[in-house]
């Protein structure tokens, strides 16, 4: 379970070959993408938005939590500060998803970088995380997870919207509903390493379960991702 | 919500997610790269993860509990990610069927 250090930082690639591997790893989670994905698309229809809006918000926004928020406020005329908030709130954790990614895209222009970063999402940057630490160096990875995702979840976004019978009990009589933090799960214990992570991982924890509490939702994978990073840097810096 | 209301709305959306996507590795490219940058990524990376489980199994009480416990268990014993995946999907549909939560 040791992460492989690359001190100097070796050269990122994005390959072809990088991208069908991505895809490949993506696949145990592309059921609970669909099925989320379908449920969107009956929310959507049900909150008023017409097939062919639900179908264009996932293809761009691509983003499920955001989405299912955008749909509780979809009133005429347009809420248009809260609903960007919210966007932007419950999208904040990208940016520290794509700021862990530095290494990983060392060397590449920046034009594959961003382009790249357009399917960046929770999933598919565990999956390239989860690699990395066997060794992975293609930025392609993610992307090859992304537009496997991206594929089903404009798929099944257009079946929901259209003819769906899905729902969220359906979900939980399987424990469908708890793919995504099963699979979160397995990436964590593949990352650990013994002792260096112990004390940066409770505070995460920690302060993760105080935002829940005492922060208005959303901002608590920001606000425990944040502090364990910092907590990991005093830890680093007393060592050396 | 009118035509030209629900394509403004949708783009504004899709604007603002995609500068989530690329203002964390934009920002972080001002920074010169040293092994101390290196290490709060790599923990930051950690964190996140954390961050995403931990309340997720606490606030999907019973069955998120069971569901990660036996992953976690099945991940360490089995070193099969896959396989430990299946078994914690499995057991809280078990717990659920039986407990009727």
């Amino acid at each position: 379970m040791a992460t492989p250090f690359h001190p100097g930082g070796g050269r990122a690639t994005l390959t072809l070959a990088g991208v069908w591997r991505g895809a490949r790893a993506m696949l145990p989670v592309l059921i609970p993408v669909f099925v989320f994905g379908a449920a969107f698309g009956i929310a959507a229809r049900g909150a008023g938005l017409e097939g062919w809006a639900a179908s264009l918000m996932s293809a761009l926004v691509f983003a499920g939590a955001s989405q299912f928020a955008a749909l509780d406020l979809w009133h005429s005329p347009v809420p248009w500060v809260p609903l960007l908030l919210a966007t932007f709130a419950i999208n904040a954790r990208h940016l520290l998803l794509g700021a862990s990614l530095r290494m990983l895209t060392h060397g590449l222009s920046a034009w594959k970088r961003y382009a790249a970063m357009i399917v960046l999402s929770d999933l598919n940057w565990a999956a390239l995380i989860a690699a990395e630490a066997r060794g992975e160096r293609d930025l392609g990875y993610m992307v090859g997870g992304g537009l496997a995702m991206w594929v089903v979840w404009l798929a099944a976004t257009v079946i929901g919207a259209e003819a769906g019978d899905v729902t969220l009990a359906d979900l939980q009589r399987y424990g469908l509903d708890l793919v995504l933090v099963v699979f979160f799960t397995t990436t964590l214990v593949g990352l650990y390493r013994k002792r260096i992570d112990d004390l940066p991982w409770l505070v995460a924890g920690l302060a993760a379960l105080a935002a829940v509490w005492w922060l208005p939702t959303n901002w608590h994978v920001l606000v425990g991702g944040l502090a364990g990073g910092l907590a990991g840097l005093v830890q680093h810096g007393r060592r050396t | 919500m009118n035509t030209s209301d629900t394509l403004l709305v949708i783009l504004a959306m899709a604007v603002i997610t995609y500068a989530t996507r690329a203002g964390g590795l934009w920002v972080v490219g001002f920074m010169p790269m040293s092994p101390r940058l290196e290490a709060f990524l790599r923990y930051l990376a950690g964190s996140v993860l954390v961050a995403l489980v931990v309340p997720a199994t606490v606030r999907g009480e019973g069955a998120a509990f069971v569901a990660v416990g036996a992953t976690l268990v099945s991940v360490v014993l089995l070193r099969r990610a896959l396989l430990a995946m299946a078994i914690g999907v499995l057991a809280a549909a078990l717990y659920r069927r039986y407990t009727g939560m």
